[in-house]
């Protein structure tokens, strides 16, 4: 091959790689921006918080008084973040349990009616849930759960098993049949056979399943709006409403980009840790 | 061998949903037997070694394994080891934990279990795999490690689940050599499911061909194949496939096979129509005579080693051949078959055997 040739080869890929990656940060940067400016702007003195929203960055130097006007809102954010964390905590631990039992079941066992309970499950989806809230509400109230955060959790748990229930019936349908009788003839038996031998094959699965339940769970806001009547026990999304709406008609926007850092954080966290397995599970049962 | 033990099967069925699959199966295996189960695909082989480890429920009927009923025992304690097609490896786990799960479930102790698994590293030669994931591992060394977890477990009986066919043809062979090595050392009870029947004949002290979930022969490798007990089994085992030819039983024992007048060494109790078999490595192209069958050539086989005849008879059924040595023959031509009266075996318009 000539050297002219080869030299416009080399240019061609520089450039196709250019685009590429340009693209690639032009996209990162659209998604970015948001937080970029929600975090700058918390970042600013508490006057220079009340002035028009440009530059966003804070011109005065760095101040974190708009994250301690936060604490005053309500019982305290720390209060309000314990609560999120325990509910949206509490939504995945049970998610995740009953899920990966239901959807074991549904993989492996043969029963009557078994796709019958099956599509029954998934129907639910299509029931949107803020039409049944009155009903989940007069539920609770007779269980004695209103104004708990358990009886969150459990509506949360519950609003989140359809699709979970599905996505390790699929993590489980993509475990080889062989892999868990190699492990039955080794003597591994029910609970030992779930947790040492299936577990580790589905975390994909499981890991899918708790990234959805716990992001679900930290930024519901109708359910808990309405379930909640007590100052004390309110989540995070409930509190930022009530410092958006301000006091005496005057709205604190330092202490609303502060909570939004506050609330995008843990998330932020939880994805990080897992998106490993979440790619993977998304993808399962994509080519088989 | 000290933990060889025997096994039997007393009228064994399994029926899924009512439609049963295993018609009452009786098969006794001695201690140290090398047992083949063969046939077509669908025939039951595999179910029926399911049965044995404990994987699929037994209908009616009973197991024993070394004069023990394990007809209801759980896998785990029936002493039995399994190898799986698929290797069915534990892909989270490296090659050492893989060999040691098994101990590991019965609270073996860890010297123990260090000890047998790298006893049976050294029996496969997979030493220096211990520490790496099982995943990445070739196929033929991903089937050694699932041996190798049979082995850890020092089962009265292993059984083979089409063990080589997941491996490309080289590696199969060296793969079945392998295993007759791995039968001849512990001398164990193995059971080993396949339907290629170079697998079945080179490996079984005794085969056992089965058909729609019945027996149709047990015999040893020579049995089966010089002794066919029906015309399923003769064409089943040996390749290619025998001959069945139409013929006419006369009354002076001989048969008549499109025009040409042949004399096997056994005669037809009636006359009538039968069916003549002819394995083509037995039959000897040669000059025009009167024991002879006339066909024309249609195409040939070369093989390098041998080459294969495919030819036709005056009445039209076509007929293969084996032929080593002489001079190629070419399409069109016509080719004069013969067949040693002893090798020739005839069948009951049933299948049945005629002797």
């Amino acid at each position: 091959m000539s050297a002219a040739a080869k030299a416009r080869r080399h240019r061609r890929r520089l450039w196709g790689s250019l685009g590429y990656h340009g693209f690639g940060v032009l996209a990162s940067l659209f998604f970015l921006a948001p937080f970029v400016w929600a975090g700058l702007a918390s970042l600013r003195h508490g006057t220079e918080s009340q002035s028009p929203p440009l530059p966003p960055w804070p011109t005065n130097g760095i101040s974190f008084d708009a994250y301690a006007m936060l604490d005053t809102f309500g019982a305290g954010v720390w209060r309000h973040t314990f609560n999120s964390l325990l509910v949206s905590g509490g939504t995945v631990f049970l998610t995740v349990i009953v899920s990966l039992l239901a959807g074991y079941g549904f993989s492996r066992y043969r029963f009557p009616l078994k796709n019958a309970l099956f599509v029954l499950i998934i129907a639910t989806l299509m029931i949107p849930f803020q039409s049944i809230l009155t009903p989940l509400f007069i539920i609770l109230a007779k269980l004695g759960l209103n104004n708990s955060l358990l009886g969150l959790t459990l509506v949360y748990v519950t609003l989140q098993l359809p699709f979970s229930v599905f996505m390790m019936r699929n993590a489980f349908d993509a475990v080889p049949r062989e892999i868990e009788e190699a492990a039955r003839i080794d003597g591994a038996r029910d609970f030992r056979l779930l947790v040492r031998v299936l577990l580790p094959l589905v975390m994909p699965g499981v890991a899918t399943v708790a990234i959805f339940a716990f992001l679900n769970a930290w930024n519901e806001f109708l359910a808990a709006l309405i379930l909640l009547s007590d100052n004390d026990k309110y989540t995070l999304p409930v509190l930022m409403t009530a410092v958006r709406a301000g006091r005496l008609g005057a709205i604190n926007w330092g202490a609303v980009q502060a909570g939004v850092m506050v609330m995008t954080i843990p998330c932020l966290l939880i994805f990080l840790a897992l998106q490993r397995y979440y790619m993977r599970g998304l993808m399962a049962g994509a080519v088989k | 061998m000290a933990n060889a033990t025997g096994m039997a099967l007393r009228q064994v069925r399994k029926s899924f949903g009512g439609h049963e699959v295993i018609h009452g199966i009786d098969l006794d295996i001695e201690a140290g037997e090398f047992v083949v189960f063969v046939g077509p695909s669908g025939c039951g082989k595999s179910t029926l070694l399911r049965m044995i480890a404990g994987l699929e429920e037994v209908t009616d009927g009973e197991i024993e394994i070394g004069g023990r009923d394990v007809t209801n025992l759980d896998p785990s304690v029936r002493g039995i080891a399994m190898v799986f097609q698929s290797y069915a490896l534990y892909p989270h786990m490296s090659v050492r934990d893989n060999l040691g799960f098994g101990l590991k479930m019965a609270h073996s102790s860890k010297g123990d279990i260090e000890r047998q698994v790298e006893a049976a590293a050294r029996i496969l030669k997979i030493e220096a795999l211990l520490d790496r994931r099982a995943r990445p591992a070739l196929g033929g060394q991903r089937q050694r490690v699932a041996i190798g977890r049979a082995i850890v477990r020092k089962p009265e009986v292993f059984l083979f689940d089409e063990p080589l066919s997941n491996l490309d043809a080289e590696l199969r062979v060296s793969m079945r050599i392998e295993i007759a090595r791995l039968h001849r050392e512990l001398g164990n009870t193995m059971v080993y499911v396949t339907h290629d029947q170079t697998e079945a004949m080179t490996l079984a002290d005794k085969i056992v061909v089965l058909r729609d979930g019945r027996i149709e022969q047990v015999g040893s490798p020579r049995e089966v194949y010089e002794d066919p007990a029906n015309a399923f089994v003769a064409g089943f085992i040996g390749s290619p496939k025998m001959n069945f030819l139409n013929a006419v039983a006369m009354p002076d024992s001989t048969v008549t096979v499109a025009g040409a007048r042949l004399a096997p060494a056994t005669r037809a109790r009636a006359v009538g129509p039968v069916t003549l078999g002819l394995r083509p490595e037995h039959l000897v192209l040669g000059p025009s005579g009167d024991d002879d069958l006339p066909a024309s050539a249609e195409f040939t086989e070369y093989l390098g080693g041998t080459r294969f005849l495919y030819a036709r008879l005056a009445d039209g059924q076509s007929i293969v051949a084996e032929h080593r040595d002489g001079p190629d023959v070419v399409p069109g031509q016509m080719v004069h078959l013969r067949c040693p009266k002893e090798r020739m075996r005839l069948f009951a318009g049933t299948g049945e055997r005629l002797r």
